[in-house]
């Protein structure tokens, strides 16, 4: 362990007040975006915020490494609410295995919310991706919080860019937004981490690499 | 041969209702002109309703008393469900008759013979332990006696004596100072035997047994007989059949979902421990409910793993209840199933965490399915099509996955392609890519895919319709 990691551990321990093992942290497969996160990557058990300023800027692109390794490793990933079709073609390019992917359609925003509970307290699901009905409460996302805790699994909530002035207890919450050729993202909030930073990582999402 | 009776006292009412009110309740048949009480639930027994009442006299002693009609088909399902239920316990299940005389309604009872069966539970504690912690669950009525005759047993139980009598003489012995009432004969023989002075069975048994076949008739006799182990018992054995079909049939209406859980609770109860008998799951069975005047609605229940277990079958059913309307009350319950399998947690008995994952997603992906609707949780899949709005597909689950090459896609796909008004060009970053096909169905495409980048930063999937329609559309994002 080096004087980084050890502190990182520190950290960890304070935080919890117990000696609890590290948490699970699944690369996101972006070195200049795993720099600022705690632990080096996307951690298990907690909920993440994505809050991209508009579609098609690469905002799932983001998320596709560390899917593709979930569905490699035995683990499934779901898309609860989708506002596209989630396009399998493309998805097999990415390295996404299709067959551990689920897709859950639901309108009413208790359904949605209900789904992405269900879904992140099963232990089989590495990654939940939800994109909840416009008005979440924070209550909701104690609830998730919980529910990823509960079963190891990171949840994804893709929210609107104006969600970003307000507070929320997500672990990790990061804006998005696409400055010429790269995605630009600004940590809003970092449990464990720095919030206020901004990196930017060169997604090739725009189909013409 | 050992038999453990369960009684069913209550089976009349019970057959008709699962679920116990404060509210007086009694059951009825008719006899001449009359009306008669069969038997009552506890309130009505607080109010000094008995069975065999006058119900004329019932309604001046009680007049919020409410009635049903005693129904001996419904006893007859009961009953029916019970001995497949039962045979679990025991491959040898005896089903009672129903009587046809009201006043003997209540002596209605099942048997099993428990000798074979005591070793592969871990004895008679055990056995009797497993036995009424699964009974409890269907809320019936119910005393066991345990002896070395039908007859014998059934008298036990009725007594209430929960003594194991293993051979006849201890049988004789026990029963010796019972009441004459405790047998169950017809009114009219029981009426003479009290007149006679023969008041307890001891007393009987010791009268010759001509004699008594000569004054009494030769069906007490016999009944005697087979009572002590002096004459042979022949009984229909209870055979389970090979489909599950079980009804209950309420004789009232039930309006609400939270009371058809009531009887569901029994029903799915009583249908896990034929799975249990047969040894064996399901992964789909069929609820029906019947309507007063009108056809059945069919509910299918579906699992993506065999399995068993009422409770979670009845957390699927509660699920999809609560986003299902029923279109009339429902006066009854079916559930049918045909086709069985074993359930996958008893599959590997050396179980690794791996099955209890996947076990774990199946019940999470059958409780997302029954809230949602089958439709709305599914797979994914690539088709070999190039039209992009053809080369996937939803697919149930569990998928099997496969794997095609398409050139570079966009992570959306738009539902339908979305007419673009393009007043400035946007910047062309890639294209054209041609794809043309489906002349074979009825969607024939030629189109232009371009990929083009807004000013706000995003990228989209845009092709140009080169059909007689023309135009431009937007049709994915690269997200």
């Amino acid at each position: 362990m080096n004087r980084a990691e050890t502190l990182q551990h520190l950290a960890w321990l304070c935080r919890n007040g117990r000696t609890a093992v590290a948490p699970i942290i699944e690369a996101s497969g972006w070195t200049e975006l795993d720099a600022v996160l705690p632990g080096g990557g996307w951690q298990a058990g907690t909920v993440v915020e994505l809050m991209p300023a508009a579609i098609g800027i690469g905002e799932l692109q983001l998320l596709m490494p560390a899917l593709a390794r979930i569905t490699r490793a035995e683990r499934h990933v779901t898309l609860i609410a989708p506002p596209y079709i989630p396009f399998a073609p493309a998805l097999s390019q990415q390295g996404v295995r299709l067959e551990r992917l689920l897709v859950i359609q639901a309108q009413r925003a208790e359904d949605i919310l209900w789904a992405a509970e269900q879904s992140l307290r099963c232990r089989s699901f590495g990654a939940v991706l939800a994109w909840p009905a416009a008005k979440i409460r924070d209550r909701d996302i104690r609830r998730l919080q919980l529910a990823a805790e509960a079963g190891g699994s990171t949840g994804f909530l893709y929210r609107t860019v104006d969600a970003a002035r307000e507070a929320s207890p997500a672990a990790l919450r990061l804006k998005l937004q696409r400055v010429a050729s790269a995605l630009q993202i600004d940590v809003v909030k970092c449990r464990g981490g720095r919030s206020g930073v901004s990196v930017k990582v060169e997604a090739p999402c725009s189909g013409c690499a | 041969m050992l038999w453990l009776c369960i009684a069913l006292p209550q089976l009349s009412l019970e057959a008709l209702r699962s679920e116990d009110s404060d509210v007086p309740l009694v059951v009825t048949a008719c006899e001449g002109s009359a009306r008669w009480i069969v038997c009552g639930n506890p309130a009505a027994l607080d109010a000094r309703l008995k069975p065999d009442m006058n119900y004329t006299v019932a309604l001046a002693l009680c007049p919020t008393v409410q009635k049903l009609e005693r129904s001996a088909a419904a006893e007859t399902a009961a009953l029916a469900r019970l001995a497949a239920w039962a045979y679990q316990f025991s491959s040898t299940v005896i089903a009672g008759e129903i009587p046809v005389d009201f006043r003997l309604a209540r002596s209605c009872a099942l048997w099993l013979e428990i000798g074979g069966s005591l070793k592969l539970f871990g004895g008679f504690r055990n056995f009797i332990a497993a036995l009424e912690h699964e009974l409890k669950l269907l809320h019936y009525s119910y005393q066991l006696g345990i002896g070395p005759t039908l007859e014998g047993a059934a008298l036990l139980a009725r007594g209430e004596i929960r003594v194991v009598m293993p051979s006849i003489a201890a049988l004789q012995l026990r029963i010796r100072n019972l009441p004459i009432a405790l047998l169950a004969l017809e009114p009219e023989i029981a009426g003479a035997l009290h007149t006679a002075g023969v008041r307890t069975i001891g007393l009987l048994l010791e009268l010759p047994r001509a004699a008594v076949s000569k004054r009494f008739g030769v069906q007490l006799g016999n009944f005697l007989d087979r009572l002590i182990g002096a004459a042979a018992d022949p009984r229909p054995v209870f055979r389970l059949p090979h489909r599950y079909d079980a009804r209950f049939d309420f004789e009232f209406e039930v309006k609400s979902t939270e009371a058809l859980l009531f009887p569901l609770r029994r029903m799915l109860h009583e249908f896990a421990g034929f799975l249990r008998a047969r040894d064996t799951g399901v992964q789909r069975f069929t609820l029906t409910f019947a309507h007063r005047g009108a056809t059945s609605t069919p509910l299918d229940v579906g699992l993506s793993l065999a399995d068993r277990d009422a409770n979670r079958f009845l957390t699927l059913v509660r699920e999809q209840l609560e986003h299902f309307e029923l279109p009339a009350p429902t006066i009854g319950l079916g559930l049918t199933a045909d086709q069985f399998a074993m359930p996958a947690a008893l599959q590997a008995d050396l179980a690794q965490g791996g099955l209890q994952q996947s076990e774990e997603l199946a019940h999470t992906i059958d409780r997302l399915a029954a809230r949602l609707g089958t439709q709305h949780v599914h797979g994914l899949r690539q088709v070999a099509d190039h039209r992009p709005e053809a080369s996937w597909a939803a697919t149930p689950l569990p998928n099997p996955g496969g794997n095609l090459q398409f050139p570079e896609r966009p992570l959306w796909l738009l539902q339908e392609p979305k007419p673009l008004q393009l007043s400035v060009m946007p910047q062309i970053v890639a294209g054209p890519e041609r794809i043309e096909g489906g002349w074979w169905d009825t969607g024939d495409v030629q189109r232009d895919y371009y990929v083009v980048h807004l000013s706000n930063g995003s990228s989209l999937w845009v092709y140009q319709d080169l059909g007689e329609h023309g135009g431009w559309y937007l049709h994915g994002f690269w997200s």
